[in-house]
């Protein structure tokens, strides 16, 4: 037995591929990337080093840049908190709930695999003030913002708007990872803890809270990766307008690269979007495993 | 006795009347979005632009036929079931092949190599766009199909690698032991009981597979531009924008978009969603 698990040709002609298409298609281009990102490199001609020009561009003069970097992380921060809490919570109340679990978690559960580009384009017009509920809010004699044109205030209202749009769509997956973890604690645990005397809301406090907080992990890493990457929603509804007001770090690069052929300039971005990702993920490793040993 | 029976049961709290009304309306903010665009792609542009709430007072399917012909959205509809399929079946295919190795088989850096995809789920596909186009240009990859398939299945592989590296290892070792002193290789060992005996793994990593790469748009915005290649999500953002002016064509587009995927949820809900957060919670 012992022998035909460690046949070393078959070892290898399972992995190969597998290997082969992983190192050809994200290691190297993404080692590639990082070498762009030091050049001067427009699409007609080829590299040339530069050194940290783009990215002192980047940080000192491109205005644009920090706007994306800015409503990335406001994007980042919302989502985590607001898909985090929401998402408990509405996990706590459908765990609680005599009926109808599974219909209310299937509906709010439904956007998560929907395809952001049509709700991106569902939500643009429903905020569209001559079709959407502005007509709505006419009605009671109130006159709404311009949701998605708007361009006042160190966050724009458009952000708000989108941001609420992907806590809408997004706010399921969490729940679901926290209902998952709530219902594999023990029936018994609640029901001691009555007879102690203790109310629901200690409960949560001193029994639900606790014992999800291995599911944070993985719940909040995935909520600030997606947050760090989001693309399609914006480019649905705002395309980065108006006047590059809701641009994120991810229709930055898309516009740089693809729109102007800033290849060697786009590069810094997705560095930058890179080096963000490995940070977070650490962090919210770090952070949380720490609370998990005082606990 | 029915009376009797309902007196008995416990009486219902006002807190959970209040947590009921509260979920309800939840609800409705996520359905009635979803009912307001069906009743939009059903009435002509006057009819939307004066009266957008309302139901329609009549049926325009002729909005559904236009959709499909000027967006092109059958081509495209073929093109999303094509180019997620094959990778669907590749990405499992090979993924299985190495999570076998990682997972089942005995040497010295299978761990590494667990660790080495795992690092691919926290780079984002924003990454190796440029690279990669750069060299799928020189190679004439850009604009086909093939070419998209190639960063799709990479990218599904990481994750796929992972939770069948779970599934194997959970299978009794026992089983390969007795197959091995029956006279059975490697190879039919993998094919004939480890592959069957992982189903519920190939459900959960093709869903997730599934639904990732037929949302996927930035990939898809890249690589292909010719309209007859382009795939659902892509011809999508044809309808936003400065030529955006035939509204009920659009919200019709987007529900024959989205109608594949929201029939599919509707029979399949419970398990589609038990499926991803399998995916979910072992990623």
């Amino acid at each position: 037995m012992d022998k035909i698990l460690r046949n070393k040709k078959a070892i290898c002609i399972f992995i190969a591929p597998a290997l082969i298409m992983f190192v050809l298609i994200l290691i190297i281009p993404m080692f590639q990337m990082i070498y762009y990102s030091f050049c001067d490199y427009a699409a007609l001609t080829p590299p040339s080093f530069v050194g940290l020009k783009n990215y002192q561009n980047l940080f000192f003069k491109d205005k644009t840049f920090r706007i994306a970097l800015k409503n990335s992380m406001f994007f980042m921060v919302f989502s985590a908190v607001t898909q985090q809490v929401i998402g408990l919570l509405l996990a706590v109340l459908l765990t609680n709930i005599p009926k109808g679990r599974n219909v209310f978690k299937n509906i709010y559960y439904l956007p998560c695999v929907l395809s952001s580009a049509a709700l991106g384009l569902l939500w643009a017009f429903l905020f569209n003030p001559r079709i959407g509920i502005n007509q709505l809010l006419a009605k009671f004699g109130i006159e709404g913002p311009l949701w998605l044109m708007d361009s006042k205030g160190f966050i724009v209202l458009p952000m708000w708007v989108i941001a609420f749009v992907a806590l809408w769509q997004y706010v399921g997956q969490n729940m679901m990872l926290y209902m998952a973890q709530i219902t594999g604690i023990s029936k018994e645990v609640y029901e001691a803890s009555y007879i102690d005397g203790a109310t629901k809301p200690k409960a949560f406090r001193y029994i639900t809270l606790p014992l999800v907080k291995p599911m944070m992990v993985t719940s909040l890493s995935l909520n600030c990766i997606g947050s760090l990457k989001f693309f399609d929603l914006v480019y649905n509804m705002t395309q980065g307008g108006p006047n590059h007001r809701t641009e994120v770090l991810a229709t930055e690069l898309y516009a740089e690269g693809f729109n102007y052929f800033k290849y060697g300039y786009a590069s810094a971005i997705s560095v930058i979007l890179l080096v963000f990702c490995l940070i977070v993920t650490l962090l919210v490793k770090r952070v949380i495993k720490v609370e998990t040993y005082e606990g | 006795m029915n009376n009797h029976k309902t007196k008995a049961k416990k009486p219902i709290s006002p807190v959970l009347i209040v947590i009921y009304i509260l979920l309800v309306l939840l609800a409705v903010l996520y359905i009635a979005p979803l009912l307001w665009m069906l009743s939009v792609s059903l009435k002509d542009n006057p009819e939307l632009m004066a009266a957008p709430f309302s139901l329609p007072k009549a049926f325009n399917w002729v909005n559904y036929a236009e959709a499909w012909t000027l967006g092109k959205l059958g081509i495209a509809l073929l093109n999303s079931v094509f180019v997620c399929g094959v990778t669907l079946l590749v990405s499992l295919f090979f993924g299985s092949m190495a999570a076998f190795a990682i997972g089942r088989m005995r040497w010295k850096f299978s761990e590494a190599m667990g660790t080495f995809f795992l690092i691919g789920m926290m780079v984002p596909v924003h990454c190796i766009l440029i690279p990669l186009f750069v060299r799928f240009s020189h190679m004439g990859l850009t604009n086909s199909r093939f070419g998209l398939m190639l960063p799709y299945i990479t990218f599904s592989l990481p994750m796929t690698i992972f939770l069948m590296t779970g599934f194997f290892k959970s299978i009794p070792g026992e089983l390969f032991e007795s197959a091995a002193i029956d006279g059975c290789g490697i190879y039919r060992c993998f094919f004939q009981i480890a592959l069957p005996l992982a189903r519920t793994g190939f459900f959960v990593s093709g869903l997730m597979t599934f639904i990732n790469n037929w949302n996927e748009l930035l990939l898809a915005m890249v690589f292909i531009s010719d309209p007859l290649k382009k795939t659902l999500p892509v011809t999508l953002t044809y309808f936003v924008g400065p030529y955006a002016t035939n509204y009920v064509q659009m919200f019709a587009a987007i529900i024959i978009a989205i109608a594949p995927t929201v029939i599919v949820y509707c029979i399949f809900s419970n398990q589609i969603v038990e499926g991803l957060t399998t995916g979910a919670v072992k990623g």
